[in-house]
């Protein structure tokens, strides 16, 4: 642990410089640039709103924020999730010219995402101004519910980083599980509503991280509630401990993902 | 020049390639380690390079050259043996240059010598001095991508010659760009390399470059040193038994 402190601290700027270069040449191709950060959430939080609204006729208060929330925690881990699983082969070029944490890489990506999710949720208050929703001071909440979500990331793509280096099958395993998860997690529905058996309740709601997070976030913003039960604590601690497994790991085989890609 | 302080020491140094590149799930299961063939590149290579020695490693394809230089830059871990560099820095320049295509040249810059190690401010320092001898002119505001391989190769040079290291690893890479830059770049290497305190391991073929800049040649042949010394002795020797093929 020591040692990951230390390389943080070394590659802190290399950091900070990567994201913005990387987020700037993303948009500086495109006609819009930077207005694509604020056009793609808002244009997917539109399709939701008109599928959860008018094809399933869900009764939700303030749907648009509802599915705004769902959709900006969601987009976040499975961005970074997706990418993760390539993330060295992406990253080849650099990789094979000069040593580098590779979880730095990740970090990176991360950092990049963080961002969009971030002008996500500056829209995502815009609206609910727009919508005046009323709040109180547990809106605070959300600081810890992002925090969860991004050690929970981190350590999830840790561990799929490393073995997305050796075994190529993740890419299609990855996808269909997310796409699983996806669905099951309530981006654009109200599982709490939906689901009143306890055992499901409890499988969907509680024992899935993005779903468990996602529901307390909206708690927190849209309800003036605190986060309900233990499971976001809890979910916060195996994204530390996945976190410290995934950086050990790294450091123990780090070396051998180069010999590995052709 | 002083030969007393070492550099670089690599002791019994192996390096393998088993053969699990990318397997599929069906094949090999979770495990990490799969079975597959082990592959044995370096095998048993010992050598020590003093403080500014220059050194040459020549050999036929596939004679573990590349592999060897890979290991001293720590992209790759060895397998058995160790590799000491005495707490230098160190810098690898090869052919299939590493830059982010997506990114301009000018960013480019920034991140190799951030990774390098330096810091911003001593990159600004040196950044027209990069862009002028890189020759690119307009085209370091453009995305790397969109360079031919000769500007690819010249940015890569002139990051790495003029970011300088303690320890400079050249693998195949005088002949970069055309003529003029090519005679450039075997200049400023010259130059760089004429330097007592910079220590730098050539990998290369030509027999000219070698005899020219080095001080010794070590002569990999299947992974082990088939033969160091003098370099014009050397590189007659190896001369001959490539012809005798």
């Amino acid at each position: 642990m020591k040692r990951f402190i230390k390389d943080i601290k070394k590659y802190k700027n290399y950091i900070i410089y990567s994201t913005k270069a990387n987020l700037k040449s993303e948009v500086i191709g495109s006609y819009l640039g930077w207005l694509w950060l604020v056009l793609e959430p808002l244009c997917f939080m539109l399709i939701y709103t008109f599928l959860a609204g008018i094809i399933f006729k869900q009764k939700v208060e303030c749907l648009p924020v509802f599915i705004f929330i769902g959709l900006t925690l969601w987009s976040f881990f499975n961005k970074t999730v997706t990418a993760s699983v390539r993330l060295v082969q992406t990253n080849k070029e650099t990789v094979t010219k000069v040593y580098l944490p590779k979880y730095i890489l990740l970090i990176v990506k991360i950092a990049e995402n963080g961002f969009k999710m971030l002008v996500s949720f500056v829209l995502c208050a815009i609206f609910m101004i727009i919508y005046r929703v009323s709040i109180s001071w547990t809106i605070l909440w959300i600081v810890p519910i992002i925090l969860t979500a991004i050690v929970f990331t981190f350590g999830v793509c840790t561990l799929m980083m490393h073995v997305g280096v050796f075994v190529e099958d993740l890419t299609n395993i990855t996808s269909i599980v997310l796409r699983m998860m996806f669905y099951f997690t309530g981006v654009f529905y109200d599982l709490s509503a939906k689901i009143h058996n306890v055992v499901y309740r409890t499988i969907l709601l509680e024992l899935n991280p993005m779903a468990n997070i996602i529901y307390n976030a909206r708690n927190v913003l849209l309800y003036k509630s605190f986060p309900v039960g233990i499971w976001l604590f809890v979910w916060f601690t195996v994204g530390v401990l996945l976190s410290i497994l995934g950086i050990r790991t790294i450091y123990k085989y780090e070396n051998t993902y180069v010999k590995v890609m052709k | 020049m002083e030969k007393d302080e070492i550099a670089i020491t690599v002791k019994d140094l192996h390096v393998y390639y088993r053969d699990m590149n990318r397997f599929s799930l069906k094949k090999n299961g979770l495990k990490g380690k799969g079975s597959g063939k082990l592959f044995k590149a370096v095998k048993g290579v010992s050598f020590e390079v003093p403080k500014g020695q220059i050194l040459g490693i020549t050999g036929k394809n596939g004679s573990g050259k590349s592999t060897l230089l890979r290991a001293i830059s720590g992209i790759f871990s060895p397998d058995k043996g160790s590799i000491n560099l005495h707490g230098n820095s160190i810098s690898l320049l090869s052919i299939g240059v590493g830059f982010q295509k997506r990114l301009t040249g000018y960013e480019n810059i920034f991140l190799s010598g951030l990774l390098l190690g330096y810091s911003k401010e001593e990159i600004e320092e040196k950044l027209d001095e990069i862009i002028e001898f890189s020759e690119l002119g307009d085209f370091i505001y453009k995305p790397v991508r969109s360079y031919s391989s000769g500007m690819h190769s010249k940015l890569a040079f002139s990051i790495t010659a003029i970011l300088e290291t303690d320890i400079m690893l050249i693998d195949e890479v005088l002949s970069v760009g055309d003529v003029r830059f090519k005679q450039k770049s075997y200049n400023k290497m010259k130059e760089l390399i004429s330097q007592d305190d910079r220590t730098v391991v050539i990998v290369s073929h030509s027999t000219k470059t070698l005899v020219e800049l080095c001080d010794k040649v070590i002569w990999l042949h299947e992974g082990v040193i088939r033969d160091q010394g003098d370099p014009q002795t050397i590189m007659t020797e190896y001369e001959d038994f490539m012809k005798m093929d």
